[in-house]
């Protein structure tokens, strides 16, 4: 249970029976490591592209901008996991 | 010729997303010990998860598609699907009707109607609800199938193939956690896909003041035109307002199991009011990734030019728009976030279906009194015969031109004569088991009966979306008069029966000690930012 709720833990007085095992797959690390991948594999294919390609999406190098963006917003997921399990682990 | 070209990298980011659905279902494989952990996630999800898994659980990719070809043809009125169609409902559902569902302890939508009236009207809902589910679903897998055919050429036969075999891994190791944990995923993948088109669109088209510049009026505004059905909806205000915003849009959100099991996996019962309203704020946004591509596409494709008759079906827009913006990369990004609204929408009603088959007809009608581990094998095994099913309506939604409004029409029949019997059953305890029943089954026909009127003729409205609107009203009218025309000959309910099932029978939910956690004060912050969100695009 202690990651789902982390410090909360007494704000459930009226949770009654039935939720002693929680589910203990911490769901921001699949979605972090999933984003942060797609992120490092965009920026490299930008960097590797040519000018060309990006004509269409108006001469901005779409998958290196959007691929940095992904890498941020997938380790802040990283990070927030991480965060938590120092938080109830120490 | 497929209208996108893939390549190397955009195949590999469809790939790493399978692989990742795939892992989470297997590494949920082991908390799947009773049928509450299969069912309904052990009731321990965080009230995050579960709010964006109710918001995805509604975004599906026809959805989007559908909707961002709704405001190419009808422009911005298409927010009163999001500002009137959605918030109040969702808010309703959190603040007035959670306590009654969670807090009763039911597991499903009908049984809840098993408690509240009797067997019968439990049945009737059940039957209903796991028929629509199955059809959703097929409607689902072969809409993205030919989807897939018309835009990259897979073929149509291995598309459904390979969906229903990822969906039918993770549901039947992870049951319904799997569910949500894929639609919180495809909640993030889908703004991550879509905002560069609109990024682009608007840079392209001199941003917001661009497209005010550009577009003609009736296509700019929500309300102003909705004083006679004479606007591009073809739709009065009473027909958006109690069609729509009301019976459809309540019907739709606080009965329909699919999104109300989201709330029932929540941990506790401040998360499961919460669900819904967290819900609400990300589902006011969502204009932002269709409507705006929508307005888009009318200036900036050739296809839908405003001069001549669009050469394209609306529906295509967005397809359009991802050819036109998105290099292979993005693209592939931009895919697999419909992929995943596909798959998620499936697995979505997979799981209610085999939570609604085990629980209420299988437990229920055929065998009664297993215990636990026998109804969890039950669910699981359920998983591969909704997937089957779902496969073989794939086949058979073939012949339906107009899937959107198909969905609509099957909501309209089922869901909006039920939220009649659940204002009732939950807010006045009058209501009987009779009443339920028969203001239902009445309400069910009214929906048939007036389809049936309209498809031949007998009435006539400005458009298919008034139709709808209308039906739905009428069948809601129905349902309400008849229940309380029953209720008023039939035998009362106990009142101590209904303890925990009615309002004003049962003690009122303690206040939260921190304002801050209180649904009704995040209830009304939502309804306020909708409010504000109409006017300003009055």
């Amino acid at each position: 249970m202690s990651d789902t709720n982390g410090t909360k833990g007494q704000e459930t007085p009226d949770s009654g029976e039935g939720m002693s095992h929680g589910h203990v797959l911490d769901l921001k690390l699949p979605i972090g490591w999933l984003l942060s991948a797609y992120g490092v594999l965009l920026t490299v294919y930008g960097l590797l592209t040519k000018k060309e390609m990006y004509a269409i999406s108006l001469g901005l190098n779409l998958n290196l901008v959007w691929g940095i963006l992904m890498i941020f917003v997938g380790g802040g997921f990283l990070l927030a996991a991480f965060l938590k399990r120092r938080r109830t682990t120490g | 010729m497929p209208i996108i070209s893939l390549n190397a990298i955009d195949y590999a980011i469809i790939a790493g997303y399978i692989l990742v659905m795939v892992l989470v279902g297997y590494s949920l494989k082991k908390y799947m010990k009773t049928g509450e952990d299969f069912f309904l996630s052990g009731r321990s999800l965080p009230g995050w998860i579960t709010g964006l898994a109710f918001l995805s659980a509604n975004l599906g990719a026809l959805e989007i598609i559908g909707m961002v070809a709704n405001s190419a043809k009808y422009g911005i009125a298409t927010v009163h699907f999001y500002w009137v169609g959605a918030i109040p409902a969702m808010v309703f559902l959190g603040v007035f009707m959670m306590p009654f569902y969670y807090g009763s302890r039911v597991r499903t939508v009908p049984e809840y109607l098993k408690l509240r009236y009797n067997e019968a009207t439990r049945g009737l809902n059940a039957v209903s609800f796991a028929i629509m589910t199955v059809l959703m679903s097929g409607i689902s897998l072969y809409a993205m199938a030919l989807l897939f055919k018309l835009m990259l050429g897979w073929p149509l036969t291995q598309s459904i193939l390979v969906a229903a075999v990822v969906v039918l891994l993770y549901v039947f190791w992870g049951g319904l956690s799997s569910s949500i944990y894929n639609e919180v995923i495809q909640f993030f993948l889908i703004w991550l896909g879509l905002l560069p088109i609109v990024f682009l669109g608007l840079k392209q088209v001199g941003g917001f003041e661009g497209i005010v510049a550009q577009i003609k009026g009736p296509l700019l505004h929500s309300i102003k035109y909705l004083g006679t059905s004479n606007n591009p909806l073809g739709v009065d205000w009473f027909g958006v307002v109690m069609g729509l915003g009301f019976v459809l849009s309540f019907g739709y959100w606080t009965t329909d199991f699919l999104v109300v099991q989201r709330a029932l996996a929540s941990k506790n019962i401040s998360a499961a009011r919460m669900t819904p309203i967290i819900a609400s704020f990300p589902k006011m946004l969502v204009p932002i990734i269709v409507v705006i591509p929508g307005l888009v596409a009318l200036l900036v494709l050739p296809e839908f030019s405003q001069a001549a008759l669009p050469k394209a079906e609306y529906n295509q827009a967005l397809i359009l728009l991802m050819k036109h913006y998105l290099p292979n990369g993005v693209l592939g990004l931009a895919i697999t976030a419909l992929l995943a609204s596909f798959m998620s929408g499936m697995a979505g009603n997979v799981t209610a279906f085999n939570t609604i088959w085990t629980y209420d007809i299988y437990g229920t009608y055929i065998r009664r009194g297993r215990p636990d581990a026998h109804y969890l094998k039950v669910g699981k095994y359920t998983t591969i015969v909704g997937v089957a099913i779902s496969i073989g309506t794939a086949y058979i939604v073939k012949s339906f031109p107009n899937i959107m409004d198909y969905m609509q029409l099957i909501f309209s029949f089922f869901n909006a004569p039920l939220f009649a019997t659940f204002l009732l059953g939950m807010f006045w305890r009058g209501a009987t088991a009779w009443g339920g029943f028969w203001g239902l089954l009445v309400g069910i026909l009214t929906a048939a009966v007036h389809y049936i009127l309209y498809k031949v003729g007998r009435i006539h409205y400005h458009s298919d979306m008034a139709a709808n609107f209308y039906q739905a009203w009428w069948a809601w009218l129905a349902d309400f008069v008849v229940t309380i025309g029953v209720s008023l000959f039939t035998a009362k309910r106990d009142p101590k029966e209904l303890v925990g099932l009615v309002f004003g029978l049962t003690p009122k939910p303690k206040a939260h000690r921190r304002w801050y956690a209180r649904p009704a004060i995040w209830g009304a912050l939502a309804i306020a930012v909708a409010v504000a969100l109409n006017l300003l695009f009055w």
